[in-house]
């Protein structure tokens, strides 16, 4: 039961995610919907192992803890290119490609 | 049972709500905060599904370091362009996007479920690392997988670390060192809450990771505690970015994975196995080494700078 509820959970906070995803205009909101979607991919990966003599895996909490590490990583990484794209450019968007703009 | 029920219902309704909130917010600063509460509430979900080193893991590097990072960048870009002009921009119209998203949920969901049907496997590799954990001399299963086990998956993950250091270093600007400091810690109250607050993170630091060898805790955790004092230190002006990094700092980015690897490597040279378990005194100086190169990594990641010079009061 409890284990259903957080898939829901997870599911519920993914979709959430790609919906600030899609909408937002932001490039760090756009980051932090990526965040989002990430916790709820380590709550599911977490969540699909087996207990073994009553005690969680500790496999599957490895790798969510190297996950987590690279998370923080790759938004550092993002963010470093967001402020250097919003120093240039001005914006901290993504530009709009026209179809015939090349 | 109705009470715990009650509890996961309570954490599961406010994780949905924060999400919420950090995507459709009206203030991006506000979203920013709601996410570090909602890396908090993941924290004690982690909590309440019995992993407790992933609960410290999230609150430290998820919560801690993540929202660190992101209001960090906020203010960079509040410095240069108070205005934030974020017109424009690519997106697809509000309804399609809602669509794709209770797609994806309704995906995640149906996969989720059926994965909790294909649970109850024999969980082969957890099982290997639990019954070979006497070999270890560690108490904590997670700490040997990380170290050991998966040694090499480790390795890799401390280089992913220092590439995106060394990414994010290369993009920002070089000329940039001064602006980090929020408020001097020559202010009374500011000066106290640093003597205070840094002291504390370094013995919480060195807790973990001494306890991880057989409880919650580990290098990761430690160093990103460790990293919590740095980024105390530039915002109160204690330390200041450099554009160049001394030997030291360059060295003490590498350490621990310098550490890892030779301890993977080394008893090749005396004819024993790749990656053979060293002694348990061993892995402490790994983890120490491991600490000091993750606090570091993710202080500088934080000041964006190549270095960080003490200031004398």
């Amino acid at each position: 039961m409890t284990a259903e509820l957080y898939v829901f959970a997870a599911a519920a906070v993914f979709g959430i995610g790609v919906h600030g995803l899609l909408i937002a205009r932001h490039l760090m909101r756009k980051l932090l919907a990526v965040n989002l979607m990430l916790s709820a991919v380590f709550l599911l990966l977490l969540l699909f192992s087996t207990p073994i003599g009553g005690k969680p895996d500790p496999i599957p909490q490895a790798l969510v803890l190297t996950g987590i590490v690279i998370a923080v990583s790759s938004t550092a990484f993002a963010l470093a290119l967001m402020v250097r794209l919003f120093r240039l450019s001005g914006r901290a968007t993504l530009p709009r490609f026209e179809p015939d703009d090349d | 049972m109705i009470g715990t029920l009650a509890v996961d219902l309570l954490l599961v309704s406010i994780l949905i709500g924060l999400a919420w909130q950090v995507v459709r917010g009206r203030v991006l600063f506000r979203a920013i905060v709601f996410f570090v509460a909602f890396g908090l509430i993941m924290a004690m979900i982690w909590g309440r599904l019995g992993v407790p080193d992933l609960a410290l893991a999230e609150a430290a590097i998820g919560a801690g370091l993540t929202g660190a990072l992101m209001l960090g960048a906020f203010r960079r870009l509040v410095e240069i362009d108070a205005r934030q002009a974020v017109s424009g921009g690519l997106r697809p119209s509000p309804r399609l996007s809602l669509l794709l998203s209770l797609l994806a949920g309704l995906l995640v969901a149906v996969l989720g479920l059926a994965g909790l049907e294909l649970r109850g496997g024999s969980g082969e590799a957890g099982r290997a690392a639990l019954d070979s954990l006497h070999l270890t001399g560690l108490g904590n299963p997670v700490s040997a997988v990380l170290l050991l086990f998966r040694g090499l998956d480790t390795v890799f993950e401390m280089l992913v670390l220092l590439g995106a250091f060394l990414g994010a270093r290369h993009v920002a600007e070089r000329d940039r060192r001064s602006g980090a400091a929020i408020a001097s810690h020559r202010l009374p109250m500011v000066g106290a809450l640093q003597m205070t607050v840094v002291p504390l993170a370094l013995v919480v630091a060195l807790h973990l990771l001494r306890a991880g060898a057989n409880d919650p805790g580990g290098a990761f955790q430690a160093g990103a505690v460790l990293a919590a004092g740095g980024v105390l230190l530039t915002l109160t002006g204690r330390v200041v970015p450099q554009a160049q990094a001394g030997l030291l700092t360059r060295f003490s980015l590498i350490f621990g994975t310098l550490m890892l690897a030779g301890s993977g490597i080394v008893p090749l040279i005396y004819g024993g196995v790749l990656m053979a378990p060293p002694g348990k005194t061993a892995i402490y100086a790994i983890e120490a080494a491991m600490m000091v190169s993750i606090g570091v990594t993710l202080s500088l990641l934080f000041s964006a700078s190549a270095g960080l010079r003490a200031v004398r009061s």
